[in-house]
């Protein structure tokens, strides 16, 4: 019910200035999504036309204000953005259709289409206009989400995207280590010349089965408490803050007959450690550079503490 | 499970007293929003991380299956089960004693008894801490609680008048207690003027506090089988 109260609004907002009926909309709307069960796109379209057809309202008439990525800067927001999608991910969950990063020539950001929204796929390369998408908070970092009530429309313009090194960023971090991910520790890699992806089941997703590499990372959460990143720590980081380099994390592995006893033991060293990570912040990862076991500066944070203290 | 960032909210800095008060919770309007708890200074959190001293472990469930904890920090305590659906942490804490400096991340469980809500802690990941660990956590948790207050001063945030219109927070009680949390960490770094500073200012305010307020709560037994949902 409220979902034809919304997409009703949606609709009078677009075509008010015609002497659209609100009510008239809504039991319409009301008509043929629920007794009629059409699909909500041929609703729309049908509404549409009829606005067309009986107010005289022109037929490419949009509401489309376009806002900016690089606009977008708080939560709860409904925004219609024009972006190309620059990379999918693999979604985590059934609940969610789609996941990845678009991008306009301000800025990026990541974007996310749940399955109950059922939209068709949106492709790597290619540009859209994503209307109706609600901004939300997760772990510091703003996302679109595409709902039922979003529209995604495929255009031919290509859209120049911002250079991609222009959003990464040097940085500089202290946050809890509040995760490692199970592709973490001793792992192994994909001997093709120049492909070196990680193996997942024996398999590397480009090359099948191939002679593989072993390597040592961690893939973990920093969290300072405001927001959260994912971080990427190499053989060298971890050999930095756990003492262990990829010979030792064989020896383990061979002496306890596990290549996971690798993965145990750092989780038992670095887990809800606060580090310092200086590296590369892209707008998936960061990628640490140097790395080590945070030494705090507790009078300088009473310093902090006290100044704050004396503001409120 | 892979694509972390996902689901991944952050894991506030607070301490106990405002944590454990908490009795208001809420979604976002977004589809799929997770239950978050409001806190007295309008903070909205589902994901915690403390470094405190882990007082109690007690087994409990029919088959002994789940730890009840007990964590302290330098205002009050956090209470926390640990079942083995949550294996990382159940091992962790089975090699850790009690009177051991612990960090734990965790996710914040509200659980309506009888005598009201209460706000429980359901643990992801526990180690043994360092004091200066500690100490750090009692500082950037002062500093980010500090800022909330300022929220709540302004008024302007959605959460900051949420909250005050849900807890009637008393701004002044909260900062005693972080003043009070942060001058115990300064013993050690012999901050002594600062101290006597803090504490010649704290006995003008002293008459017009309240005795300290319930801290603790009446805890109710809880049903365990809560524990299995995510
Ligand atoms: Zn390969």
């Amino acid at each position: 019910m409220e979902r034809v109260e919304k997409l009703a609004e949606q609709i009078f907002e677009d075509y008010k200035d015609y002497g659209v009926d609100r009510k008239e909309i809504v039991e319409k709307l009301r008509k043929l999504l629920i007794e009629f069960r059409v699909p909500e796109n041929e609703a729309l379209r049908t509404i549409r036309n009829y606005i067309i057809r009986e107010y005289g309202a022109p037929a490419t008439i949009r509401r489309e204000k376009i806002t900016k990525i690089e606009e977008i800067k708080e939560p709860n927001k409904w925004v219609t953005v024009k972006a190309k999608a620059i990379q999918l991910w693999e979604s985590s969950s059934p609940s969610i259709a789609q996941v990845g990063l678009i991008g306009d020539e301000t800025g990026y950001i990541r974007f996310l289409v749940w399955t109950k929204a059922k939209k068709p796929p949106v492709e790597e390369g290619k540009s859209y206009i994503f209307r109706n998408v609600v901004v939300d908070d997760f772990g510091g970092v703003l996302r679109l989400n595409v709902t039922k009530i979003s529209e995604i429309e495929e255009i031919d313009e290509d859209i120049k995207v911002k250079p991609p090194e222009d959003v990464s960023e040097e940085v500089e971090v202290v946050g809890a280590l509040v995760a490692i991910q199970q592709n973490s520790g001793l792992i192994q890699r994909c001997g093709v010349e120049g492909c070196n992806r990680v193996i997942k089941m024996g398999k590397c997703p480009e090359h099948g089965k191939t002679k593989p590499n072993d390597d040592l990372r961690i893939k973990g959460v920093l969290d300072d408490g405001y927001r959260t990143y994912e971080v990427i720590i190499n053989e060298e980081g971890v050999k930095a803050l756990t003492d262990i380099d990829l010979e030792k994390a064989k020896k383990i592995a061979e002496e306890t007959l596990d290549r996971n006893a690798v993965l145990i033991e750092l989780k038992k060293m670095l887990l809800g450690k606060y580090l310092r990570v200086v590296g590369t912040a892209t707008p998936r990862y960061l990628i640490a550079r140097h790395v080590e076991l945070f030494r705090p500066d507790i009078r300088k944070e009473i310093e902090k503490v006290r100044t704050l203290l004396e503001e409120v | 499970m892979t694509t972390v960032f996902l689901k991944r909210e952050v894991a506030r800095r607070v301490f106990a007293k405002e944590l454990v008060s908490s009795t208001y919770t809420i979604r976002d309007e977004s589809e799929k929003s997770p239950l978050y708890v409001l806190t007295p200074l309008g903070l909205k959190c589902n994901r915690v991380f403390i470094i405190g001293v882990l007082t109690e472990k007690e087994e409990r469930g029919e088959d002994g299956n789940i730890y009840r904890i007990r964590v302290i920090d330098q205002t009050g305590s956090f209470i926390g089960y640990v079942g083995k659906y949550q294996p990382e942490a159940y091992e962790a804490l089975e090699d850790i004693d009690t009177l051991t400096l612990v960090a734990l991340t965790a996710k914040v469980r509200v659980f309506e008894g009888e005598t009201g809500k209460f706000v429980t802690l359901r643990p992801e990941t526990i180690s043994i801490a360092d004091p200066e660990s500690r100490d750090y956590w009692v500082m950037e948790t002062a500093v980010q609680t500090l800022e909330r207050i300022r929220e709540m001063e302004k008024g302007e945030s959605e959460t900051a008048k949420l909250a005050m219109e849900v807890y009637n927070t008393n701004l002044e009680e909260y900062k005693r207690v972080v003043k009070e949390a942060v001058e115990r960490v300064m013993e050690d770094y012999g901050e002594f003027d600062v101290e006597e500073e803090m504490l010649e200012e704290e006995e003008d305010e002293e008459l017009e506090l309240d005795e300290d307020e319930d801290l603790s709560f009446e805890e109710e037994e809880i049903d365990l089988t809560e524990l299995l949902k995510d």
